[in-house]
């Protein structure tokens, strides 16, 4: 029984059933490669968290919004300003003060994702994480290419070769064939390299378990900096976490972020602007906030 | 004596490095705890909270065990009774050492269950010896279906058990030296009984032998009821009372380091300094039972 001699339907039934055994099978070996017990990091980190959950795009988000409740930075819709006291000097993480720095000129909030000197400032917690194996390192990095080699030469490979043997007999309608190699090397790869490894996607669970009661309390934290449970719950859940009106700012800051409510894995955010202004010292309560930028 | 631990105590310096104190992990403390593990050196989970616990839930706790040592502490297995304890949830404590791996596990000896009714409260049994019998009984099961004997606990009660034969510390020595379970010492229950049915918590101290206490709990209470009938009631809602931390002390001076001492607060949390605070407290007191020990032997 030769799988090329099958005709054009009963060949794709079995193209299909192929993708879905070496699909599932490749993923449950990535996942058995790359599990490992728990390791020890800090969990009391809110920007180690936050990148994490959604890399460097949300370590800045984070960050942003902690100055924001601190009164370091303020916010007029989607611009970010040093408050008139903030100094670099007064912050103790290097980008929250590289942040400071950025925003001494109001600037649209969005541009600081893609300011190299800000994301150089999130690769020591990319390092942290690699090192204990929660981010894929080059081994796994290697380890995941060898199996998506192998899975995308299979499947393109016996794709490829049913296509030659039907074009050789004169068929020509091989257009569901075509894309059914497409989708299968598509689907393989994105499960073959998802941003974090086995290890990074039990932690982060077991993360937001841990932390699963902040969320119960959204609208009862207070803005203002008293302590790090609003940060650590924009860290685990996202910006969009935050409740009351205290953090209304954060939905016109961020509203791609907030929109999404901390299933966000990268990406960058804002776009719309809002005219007036709400600035960090509204923390205590503007009433709509920037939400809707009435104040 | 040696001579550096001669010097110890002139410097007034003692090893208590294997003593090791911590808090009840409580979710709404998540954040507090995981902030200030440089001070906290273990947590104590209850067992019961993760036996029909999802996937995630248990992936939680399994984070949490990598950041710091977990003890297991469960409040229904019902081991004092003569009654059989529960096999389901003996098995569930199984797999959850199994995957957990914690320091210890521990159990109250109480009863929770009588004639298939479930009572949600930790009681104390008649002390007697049928309930002796049925704690070793249950406690041997234990340790084989688990692998491990479990600490057990003595346990706070507003009435002296009706149909008892003993006195506390006599029943609750019997078990321990009839078994190879150590004592989690409950020092608030300790305190909380020896108040209201007055006699005198040392007692039951002196009558354990010194290796087998391994565990200690401290909480704090309140008084309860009027008149003649007013009662200590162990809520774990207010702070550790001085009493406590002189039985703590007490305490150091009479067993062996190792010990593992947790703070239990259920609600009304005060600040996590407070707690951390209290933590301290229990650290200085045992210091200061180790050292009166250690003197004791220089001076034999």
């Amino acid at each position: 029984m030769n799988p090329f001699d099958f005709s054009g339907p009963d060949f794709l039934i079995f193209y299909v059933a192929l993708c879905a055994v070496l699909i599932v099978g490749s993923v449950i070996l990535r996942r058995k490669i790359e599990s490992a017990p728990a390791p020890r990091i800090d969990l009391s980190d809110p920007l180690l968290i936050a990148y994490l959950r959604g890399g460097e795009a949300e370590t800045m988000r984070v960050a942003a919004v902690s100055l924001v409740d601190r009164g370091l930075l303020t916010c007029s819709g989607t611009r970010l300003k040093n408050a008139t006291h903030a100094r670099p000097d007064s912050v103790r993480r290097p980008i929250e003060k590289e942040l400071l720095r950025k925003f001494a000129s109001s600037e649209e909030a969005a541009s600081m994702f893609n300011d190299p000197k800000l994301k150089s400032m999130c690769k020591e917690y990319e390092q942290t994480l690699k090192k204990v194996g929660l981010l894929p390192d080059d081994y796994i990095a290697r380890v995941r290419m060898v199996i998506f080699g192998s899975v995308g030469l299979l499947l393109g490979g016996i794709g490829i070769a049913k296509l030659i043997v039907a074009l050789e007999r004169g068929r020509t309608n091989v257009c569901f064939l075509i894309v059914l190699i497409i989708v299968a090397i598509v689907i393989a790869f994105r499960q073959l390299f998802p941003r974090l490894t086995e290890s990074g996607q039990i932690m982060l669970e077991g993360v937001r378990e841990l932390y699963s009661e902040l969320r119960g309390r959204a609208t009862l934290l207070h803005p203002g900096g008293a302590t790090v449970e609003p940060m650590m719950l924009a860290a685990v859940f996202g910006v969009g976490a935050l409740a009351g009106d205290g953090f209304a700012y954060t939905k016109t800051l961020f509203p791609r972020a907030t929109h999404d409510s901390g299933h966000l894995s990268s990406g960058s955010s804002c776009g719309s602007s809002c005219g007036s202004s709400c600035g960090s010292s509204c923390g205590g309560g503007c009433g709509g906030g920037c939400g809707g930028c009435g104040s | 004596m040696g001579v550096l631990a001669a010097a110890a105590v002139e410097e007034g310096v003692v090893a208590v490095e294997a003593d090791r104190f911590g808090l009840g992990w409580r979710p709404p403390l998540a954040l507090e705890i995981l902030s200030n593990l440089e001070r906290i050196d273990v947590v104590e989970v209850i067992a019961d909270d993760f036996f029909n616990a999802s996937r995630s839930q248990r992936r939680a706790l399994k984070t949490l065990a990598a950041q710091v040592p977990v003890t297991l502490h469960g409040v229904s297995l019902g081991l004092a009774s003569s009654v059989a304890i529960d096999r389901r949830r003996l098995n569930l404590t199984a797999r959850l050492c199994e995957e957990i791996r914690p320091l210890s596990w521990s159990e109250h000896l109480a009863f929770v269950r009588g004639g298939g009714i479930e009572i949600g409260h930790l009681a104390a049994p008649p002390r007697c010896d049928e309930t002796i019998e049925g704690a070793l009984k249950n406690l041997s099961l234990a340790r084989t279906t688990v692998g491990v004997a479990p600490q057990v606990e003595n346990i706070a009660t507003l009435i002296d058990p009706p149909l008892s034969r003993y006195d506390e510390a006599t029943w609750v020595s019997e078990i321990i030296r009839n078994s190879q379970s150590d004592l989690l010492l409950d020092l608030h229950n300790l305190h909380a009984n020896a108040t209201n049915f007055g006699f005198n918590p040392i007692d039951l101290i002196s009558r354990i032998p010194p290796g087998r206490v391994r565990g200690i709990h401290l909480a704090g209470g309140k008084w309860v009821g009027k008149g003649d009938v007013r009662r200590v009631l162990d809520d774990h809602l207010h702070d550790v009372p001085d009493p406590v931390y002189a039985l703590l002390e007490e305490i150091g001076a009479r067993t062996e380091p190792g010990l593992t001492v947790i703070l239990e607060r259920d609600g009304d949390f005060p600040s996590i300094e407070s707690l951390l605070n209290q933590v301290d407290r229990a650290r200085e007191a045992l210091a200061r039972g180790r050292a009166r020990a250690l003197r004791r032997e220089v001076a034999a």
